[in-house]
């Protein structure tokens, strides 16, 4: 159910990638990097841990010179999946690194993303879409994601100060929406 | 650094026309054929005074045309499928292999019967005709693997295979024009060791110049 969601929101993104959607395509893109830094750390030693980004940007940039060997008629997150595995088995061999998962073992990237897990996620959808998308995406940045007001602010193309303000007014509208008041 | 990288990638994009992967091969191949005429008529014609069409046997000209022609379509149906990073594909493996072995099978009826006469064998031109047939393929397998590169094979030993296959069989398509031997065994043979050995070619050359 949560993978087949995910699946038809990421491929309608690389569908319209595909047709030129620049927006699109940098959503996808910021997803997928959600999905693939957990799936890389999983699979790495807390030694090697700091080999995970350069994975997550190694995959990102095989997506975009190799797009094209996407079949639009079949699943994106097969396509995607088989890129990421591919990129790790190489990055593995070329660095002769020893996977903390044996490589037949091999849980499918899409089974564990990084917010949180997948219920909760769905919840988090859910309440957030109460507010204004741009709100909802300032809330989720910041306390989801871990990014910065500042960073999440200049995303938005808005001052700090107003992120915050925006930020402050969606949390106290949710309260008062799903805990009966404030608190 | 992830952020920068997604932002250069957006500014980057270009929208991707449907069938990219099929219409990139049958390009290359198309490229690889042109040459490979020309190439054909300079070496085989000019250079070893082998005439076009110069079968002696209708029916077995009609033979090499559709045996070749056959192993090079089932090397193009596998090969935009293996160029995939998902991609599986092995029945256009194994009917070339049933191809061949029924080649070889009908080939081995025709020459008992005749009692094993030993120039149904050989011909005249078994030490030459495997590697002329690599020779003609040349310049299709250089062209697909050249297109291939910029795919993502999940298996790029696989994907050589497949464009090897392609090579041989067009390859030993455009040689049967300049080929007079008459003999079935001689193409289940011969044919098929050039064609094997263009497969083979491909496959080696693949593992390392497919790596992406």
């Amino acid at each position: 159910m949560q993978a087949d969601e995910t699946e038809t929101r990421l491929r309608t993104l690389m569908l319209a990638s595909l047709d030129g959607d620049a927006a699109a395509y940098r959503q996808l893109l910021s997803e997928l990097t959600r999905y693939l830094r957990p799936y890389f750390a999983r699979r790495l030693s807390p030694a090697h841990a700091s080999h995970a980004e350069d994975l997550v940007q190694d995959t990102l940039l095989a997506v975009h010179t190799r797009r094209m060997t996407y079949d639009r008629a079949r699943p994106f997150t097969a396509w995607l999946h088989a890129v990421a595995h591919h990129k790790f088995v190489d990055h593995v061999r070329r660095h002769a690194i020893r996977p903390t998962v044996p490589l037949e073992d091999d849980a499918p990237v899409f089974a564990a993303d990084d917010s949180a897990n997948a219920a909760d996620r769905l919840d988090v959808d859910a309440v957030l879409s109460d507010v204004s998308p741009r709100t909802a995406d300032l809330i989720r940045q910041t306390r989801l994601e871990g990014a910065s007001i500042a960073e999440a602010a200049a995303r938005h193309g808005m001052t700090e100060t107003a992120a915050k303000v925006s930020i402050h007014r969606g949390l106290k509208a949710l309260m008062a929406r799903f805990a009966g008041g404030e608190k | 650094m992830t952020d920068d990288l997604i932002a250069r990638l957006a500014a980057d994009l270009e929208p991707t026309p449907r069938h990219a992967v099929e219409r990139r091969i049958l390009l290359s191949l198309l490229m690889g054929m042109l040459v490979t005429v020309l190439w054909a008529y300079l070496v085989f014609d000019l250079m070893l005074g082998r005439t076009f069409g110069g079968a002696d046997s209708v029916a077995m000209f009609w033979t090499k045309f559709g045996y070749t022609l056959a192993l090079g379509l089932l090397g193009l149906a596998a090969a935009p499928v293996l160029v995939r990073p998902d991609g599986r594909i092995i029945w256009p493996l194994v009917g070339a292999g049933l191809l061949a072995l029924m080649a070889l099978g009908s080939g081995t009826m025709m020459w008992m019967r005749a009692d094993w006469p030993m120039d149904m064998l050989m011909g005249r031109t078994a030490m030459v005709c495997p590697w002329l047939i690599v020779l003609a393929a040349l310049p299709v397998l250089i062209a697909l693997l050249a297109a291939m590169r910029r795919l993502a094979p999940r298996s790029p030993a696989m994907a050589g295979l497949a464009a090897g296959l392609v090579a041989g069989g067009f390859g030993a398509w455009v040689y049967a024009f300049y080929c007079g031997e008459t003999g079935m065994m001689f193409i289940a043979v011969w044919y098929s060791l050039g064609i094997g050995l263009t497969a083979l070619l491909g496959a080696a050359l693949g593992r390392t110049l497919l790596r992406w």
